[in-house]
């Protein structure tokens, strides 16, 4: 198997380089971060991150061939080689595949990602119907890797001003969620040109999702809520 | 640390993206844009020109004639076509009408491919 890796140590290089790699993968090797962690044997510099390698922790988001995606749920039988992997794009290379995420999660935090309920705590807990909680259905599942956001040109262009795909859908999954009471502020905050509207829905991001999550169409409900909202 | 702001470097080469095909629909719808915009002057000065009196309006024709303007044409249907499809459809993911991605790539396609029909049409109408 031959794999091509961007690599970039800014402590000693000037620029970014490929470099090539061959290996025979063992047949216990079936997903790509099996093959990473065995190159990392042979060559101790190569830097990923990793953590949980079942596609639960998104810490090994990396662009695979050009399309971003999770190294440790994806199959390397059917991979085209030379299998080309560099680091999430757009997003300052820390070293080789691995980002630096601060603007990604400076986005997360600004759609204050929990639940506000200033009404009196119950006893026991805020309890859900069945079909509330079918709400959150296809929107709690996002684990933050980044993907979607860092194939998302609209967060291309205007990372410090657009929320991106990640952080919307996570917007969303605040404010459907039946325990909380500050929907209409959710709404109004996101009511702007640029950390809403700038999605053009090319929807790059439901395309990439490793978790199958579609981030264009929490955004799309958003917009819909703000024009019901609005009559 | 002196590696931050002087190192720091970011992985964005287009060429090595993927784009999939509504990312494609999505930069033709602006590439498409300007290219309308850019031909309206040039409409604008044709249609005046064809109705000042009747040797402009021949003046006209005969540049409709040339080569080189009945491309741009050519070029300007596409555009208006690709345009206008894409818009259509932007409009309909907005009420909610095809927003789910086998549905949206589907769209994608069909915009594409139906600009280019519209495009075979026009250039056998003015070739």
């Amino acid at each position: 198997m031959r794999l091509s890796i961007f690599r970039f140590d800014p402590d000693r290089d000037r620029k970014p380089y490929m470099q090539d790699y061959e290996l025979v993968p063992e047949p216990s090797e079936r997903m790509l971060l099996d093959v990473l962690v065995r190159l990392k044997t042979v060559d101790d510099s190569l830097t990923f991150r990793r953590s949980c390698r079942e596609g639960v922790c998104g810490s090994d988001a990396m662009n695979i061939n050009g399309r971003n995606g999770l190294a440790c749920i994806t199959p390397v039988s059917g991979l085209k080689e030379p299998v080309e992997l560099r680091p999430l794009p757009s997003f300052p290379v820390i070293r080789d595949l691995v980002v630096d995420m601060s603007q990604f999660f400076k986005q997360y935090h600004s759609i204050r990602p929990y639940l506000i309920n200033d009404e009196p705590e119950p006893d026991k807990e805020r309890v859900q119907s069945p079909e509330e909680r079918a709400q959150l259905d296809g929107l709690y599942e996002c684990i933050l890797c980044a993907c979607c956001t860092s194939q998302c040109p609209s967060s291309w262009w205007n990372p410090e001003k657009f929320v991106g795909p990640a952080g919307l859908l996570q917007a969303y999954r605040f404010i459907v969620d039946s325990r909380d009471r500050a929907g209409a502020q959710r709404l109004d905050d996101l009511n702007d040109p640029f950390r809403l509207f700038r999605c053009r829905t090319i929807m790059n991001c439901t395309e990439v999702c490793p978790r199958g999550l579609s981030p264009s169409r929490a955004i799309e409900k958003i917009r819909l809520m703000m024009v019901k909202a609005s009559l | 640390m002196t590696r931050t702001k002087r190192h720091r470097i970011v992985f964005f080469d287009l060429r090595r993206i993927g784009m999939p095909v509504g990312a494609v629909t999505s930069i033709l719808h602006r590439i498409t844009g300007i290219l309308l915009a850019a031909g309206v002057p040039w409409a604008v000065y044709l249609l005046d020109l064809s109705l000042g009196s009747s040797q402009s309006y021949l003046r006209a024709v005969a540049l409709l004639d040339h080569w080189a303007v009945r491309g741009a044409a050519i070029l300007m249907a596409w555009a208006l076509a690709h345009h206008a499809f894409a818009g259509v459809r932007h409009l309909l993911a907005d009420i909610d009408v095809g927003s789910r991605l086998q549905a949206a790539r589907r769209s994608a396609w069909l915009v594409n491919l139906g600009a280019v029909a519209v495009t075979i049409l026009v250039a056998r109408v003015l070739l």
